[in-house]
This record gives C-alpha cells, structure tokens and sequence, in this order.
C-alpha cells in the first residue's frame, strides 16, 4: 500500500503506523496549503466497542524544509488525550452523539498543536476535539456537523482537523501482492508456470481500500507560515518556492508495562514512523532496511539511493510479464542508473527536465513531498496522473488526495521517465498503459465512483459507517 | 549544553535514583546521548546532603534505569523526555548482581 504496514516492526504497531501523505494547494484559497497525514491503516468501520482512535503515547509530526538540507525547518506536532466520560460502561456511546459535547459519548480524544521553528515553539491550539468515528445512523446521525464542529481555526490563519476519514487512497492490494499481478494485464503474467489460476482474460482493478477508513491529521497554513523566509511563493522557477514535507511518529524510548494493565513510558522519543513519497518504503527500500528506513531523517537518505537507482520492481515487470517490457529488460541487463528516479524521490525535478516546470531545492539526497508552492490550482481537466498526465499541480509535485500515485510510479519504474535523463531509451509502449486499473483514465477523480472526495477541507470523504460498511 | 545544577537534579529523583550516581547529568538530550562520567556517591552520602539542604527528594515521574553495558558500567536513565547516559561500573555490577 502506499505505506500501510510498509515495514514487519510499524504493521504491528497501528496507531504509530504512517499510511499516506499528502501536501497541496488548497483549492479555494491559493494563499494556503494544505497537508494531510494519515495514521492508523485499514479500518473496519465497525470494529467496536473500541473504535478506533490515536495514540495518547504517540507523538506525531508534519516537518517541512523550506532550504532542501532534508532537516525540518518548520514542525507541526501533534499529541492526543483520551477522556473517559463513564468509566462503568463498556460502550463507546450510550446514546446518540449530537455534538461534541454530549456527555453520551464516552470515549473522545482532544489534541494539541504545537508549531516548532528556529525561534522556538508557539501553542497553536490545545483542548482541540477530535470528532467520533462513523458509527451508524442511531450513534452519529449528523456525522458531517460533528466533523464540522471539528474543524478548528488556527490563530495564523487556516485550520486544523484531526480524526476518522474514509481512506482516500485506492489500490488493488490483493492482485499487486500476488506476484505482481495487475488485473488488466494479467493475461499477460508469466503465472510461473502454473495452470488452472484464473487469470485469463483482461479484468478491471478491485479497490482493496474501497470501504476501509484511517486517521487523519489535517493542517491548513497559510503558505508564508512554510516557506523559505516566510515569503509569498510567486516564482513557480526559483528553488525558494519549493518545500519538502514529510511526517513521523515518535514513542518514548522506555515503556514500562505494569501490573493492573497500565503501563508507563519513559525517556526522549524515538522515530518510529516515516513518510514522504508515497510506496517508496513499501517497494523500493529492501525488507532489511524497512524498519531502519523508518527511523532515518531524509537528511540522511543518500545511504538508500542505490535502491533507487536499480529498483527491484524495475527488474521483476520484464520477469513477470515476458515480452511486454523489452526494452526496459534490455536497459536492466546493462548498469540501471536510475537518475529519473533519484530525482522523482529523493532530489525532486530540477528545471530543465520538464518543460515549465521544477520541484527542487538542491541535490541532497533526501526523500520529501515536495511541492512548488507557486505552482496554482489546476481548476479545469485535472489529472489523477499528475506530472505524467502534464498537470504540473499533482504528483510528484506534492500530492493529491485523488492523484494515483500507484500508476504513476508503476509506470515511472516502468520507464516512462528515464528518458528525461537518459533520451537514447525508448520506453516500453506498455509502460505508458501500465495501471492496476482502478479509475476510468486520467481524468477520473473518484476512482470509479469509489472514492468519495471532498472540494475542501478536510478533502477526504466521510468515514464509512460501522452499520453501512460491515467488515466482509 | 549546561550541566544541570546537581542539587535540581536530586530533588526530582527518588532516594534509589539518587543511589544511581548522577552527578553532572546534562538536560535536554531529546535528540542524542551524552555520556557524563563522574564520580558516584552512594546514596546515603547524597541523601544526607540532600537532608542537610533541607530537600524533600520526590519522585514525580517514571525513571527507568538501561544498564547498557556491565563492562563499562554505562547506565542510561529514562525520565520524562530526557535520556541521561553515565557511567558507573559499581552500581552496574550492582544491579547485575540483584538480577543474579
């Protein structure tokens, strides 16, 4: 997935777990900028009594560099409080929830938020409540106005939100990580030999995330709280209009669990929890160094680079599907210098690469969301391809809710990219058609109708109901 | 980095913490360790000073205590956000010896 359970250590500790990433211009206020990080993957929306939440224990982070030394020049910190209203109940609720107030609701989560930059920290809201998850129509019957109830001012301007939303991000889990397969191509598979697998013809994509619901922490700011000097972002070509974004989960180094099922935790905190580019930990970093990964700062991603360079992925599309890809299985069998890449992930584009455009702070290796702050809003005939589908406002140029970050990557590895820094390889034709074949083209921003975005903040959808959306 | 005034230090540790011997601990170590090597009272001789001074020695947080090394006796201490790191060989045997 874009980076659910991306690494063995973070699968198993959820609510730590970083899934996706996103950083844009908000689209009615193009002054501002939006970033979203999303935490707790793979919600069942009727997984109670004990619905999801985040953790009291966990300190979360959206870091941003506004100089491109891959280091934090501006933090926004995150840290949670659950209030228990009945302790001698076992219900999430005992009645309807109409506000964020009603004492019926008796498990709720307050935040505080925190800017941190080189003059020091300012508290930029505490007490903030987080709405409830989804329930069903007896528990939340107006769930919008709770979450509008939820969407607090911040002082500089902007707004912030943290809690359950419908899991934007769309994938075809169960074909990708089973050997590769991707459903409209699957015919082509080399199925290892086996017989009898079911994959014959051509199939459409399944949205795996369809129906799931996560945690998100919501940050809108004015886009002058971000950039470099606090200046207004007008030059889409200068270095100065471009920030790089990524966000962490931090614990305590020490936890003590005690007896009587408490526990203490003690100590500075430790990063456990990375993400910047989507599916870069998931398929590029190797298994070995995923946990690690995680606990590196971008500053120091340059030790990760040659998997960038001769990413596995690139290697296996030829293997797993013979003859679609000859001329990417040509390029693999010489010296895979993947430079396209390196600049995709970890150095962003510079200018010159593509026409009009650039994303780049410098060439320190370091894996970030970067975003040209100056580039606008693309308002008519946005692309789920972003850069790739020529709408220079989605990815790589940050990332949008409904950007399809799984197609564009596929078909970056693939070799659509290399010739902007190698023009004597021709792509594959394949590797302009490659999709796990989840939207309709470039220009479907529901993902088919299953995604169910929003024009504003918090951009996404409302979370699925618990009695709507049974787990399967 | 300032050294952390000692008489501070004690007052926000227990009696056994005190027994750990940090003397010269520095704060904020949020982001990395610093290894203070000193001498290390016992924890009579640093109750006494602190009963001299007329100090109440409370504990009003966690201390977790990581012997990280018997060999060098490098012990790291857990309290609120802060990691002290110091080194004692006596008490590390010590407390190796308690788990025996």
């Amino acid at each position: 997935m874009s980076s659910h359970r991306e690494a063995p250590e973070i699968s198993k500790d959820p609510v730590a777990d970083s899934t996706d990433l996103y950083a844009f211009t908000s689209y009615g206020n193009p002054a501002n900028v939006t970033i979203i990080a999303n935490y707790v993957p793979l919600q069942a929306p009727d997984g109670g009594p004990n619905f999801y939440e985040f953790g009291d224990d966990v300190l979360y982070e959206i870091k941003i560099d506004n100089n491109g030394d891959g280091q934090a020049d501006v933090t926004y910190q995150f840290t949670f409080a659950t209030q228990v209203t009945n302790p001698n109940t076992f219900l999430y609720n005992t009645g309807p929830i109409l506000s964020l107030t009603d004492q019926n609701w008796n498990r709720r989560q307050t935040f505080t938020v925190v800017r941190v930059d080189d003059k020091g920290k300012q508290t930029l809201g505490t007490n903030l409540a987080c709405p409830p998850c989804n329930i069903g129509p007896l528990s939340t019957p107006n769930y919008e106005s709770l979450v509008t109830s939820a969407i607090h001012d911040l002082p500089n301007g902007g707004s912030v939100f943290a809690g359950q939303r419908a899991e934007g991000f769309y994938v075809d889990l169960g074909a990708i990580f089973d050997l590769g397969i991707l459903r409209p191509f699957q015919q082509l598979h080399t199925t290892f030999g086996l017989q009898n697998t079911g994959l014959g013809a051509m199939a459409a994509g399944v949205n795996s995330t369809k129906g799931v619901n996560v945690h998100s922490i919501a940050i809108e700011v004015p886009k002058t709280d971000v950039s470099k000097g606090g200046a207004a972002p007008t030059d889409a070509s200068s270095p100065a209009s471009v920030i790089g974004v990524w966000t962490t989960a931090s614990r305590q180094k020490a936890r003590v669990l005690k007896a009587g099922g408490t526990d203490v935790a003690s100590g500075p905190y430790v990063q456990v929890s990375r993400l910047g580019n989507p599916l870069v930990n998931e398929v590029v970093v190797p298994m070995a160094k995923k946990d690690y990964w995680n606990s590196q700062e971008p500053a120091n991603d340059k030790q990760f680079t040659p998997a960038v360079l001769n990413p596995e992925l690139a290697q296996l599309l030829p293997v797993l599907y013979p003859g679609v890809f000859p001329n990417l299985e040509a390029y693999n069998k010489g010296t895979p210098k993947r430079d396209d890449l390196v600049a995709i992930f970890h150095t962003g584009l510079p200018a010159g690469v593509v026409a009009g455009f650039q994303n780049s702070m410098g060439t320190v290796q370091a894996d970030m969301l970067r975003l040209n702050l100056a580039v606008p809003v693309t308002k008519q005939g946005a692309s789920n391809l972003g850069l790739i589908g020529k709408d220079p406002a989605g990815f790589p140029n940050g990332r949008r809710v409904f950007d399809d970050v799984t197609t564009i990557e596929l078909r970056a590895l693939a070799g659509a990219t290399l010739p902007l820094v190698d023009p004597s390889f021709t792509p594959d034709a394949a590797a302009g058609q490659i999709t796990p074949g989840l939207t309709t083209g470039p220009t479907d921003t529901t993902a088919m109708g299953t995604e169910n975005y929003l024009l504003g903040f918090p951009y996404l959808g409302t979370p699925y109901s618990g009695f709507a959306v049974p787990a399967a | 980095m300032k050294p952390i005034e000692r008489r501070a230090f004690l007052t926000r540790g227990s009696m056994a913490v005190a027994a750990a011997g940090v003397v010269t601990a520095v704060p904020g170590l949020a982001s990395g360790l610093v290894a203070v090597e000193q001498d290390a009272p016992e924890a009579e001789s640093l109750a006494a000073e602190a009963a001299a001074a007329g100090e109440t020695l409370t504990m009003d947080e966690p201390i977790v205590a990581h012997v990280r090394d018997l060999a060098t006796g490098e012990i790291g201490l857990f309290s609120g956000t802060r990691e002290i790191v110091f080194r004692d060989p006596s008490l590390a045997a010590r407390l190796f010896r308690a788990t025996r």
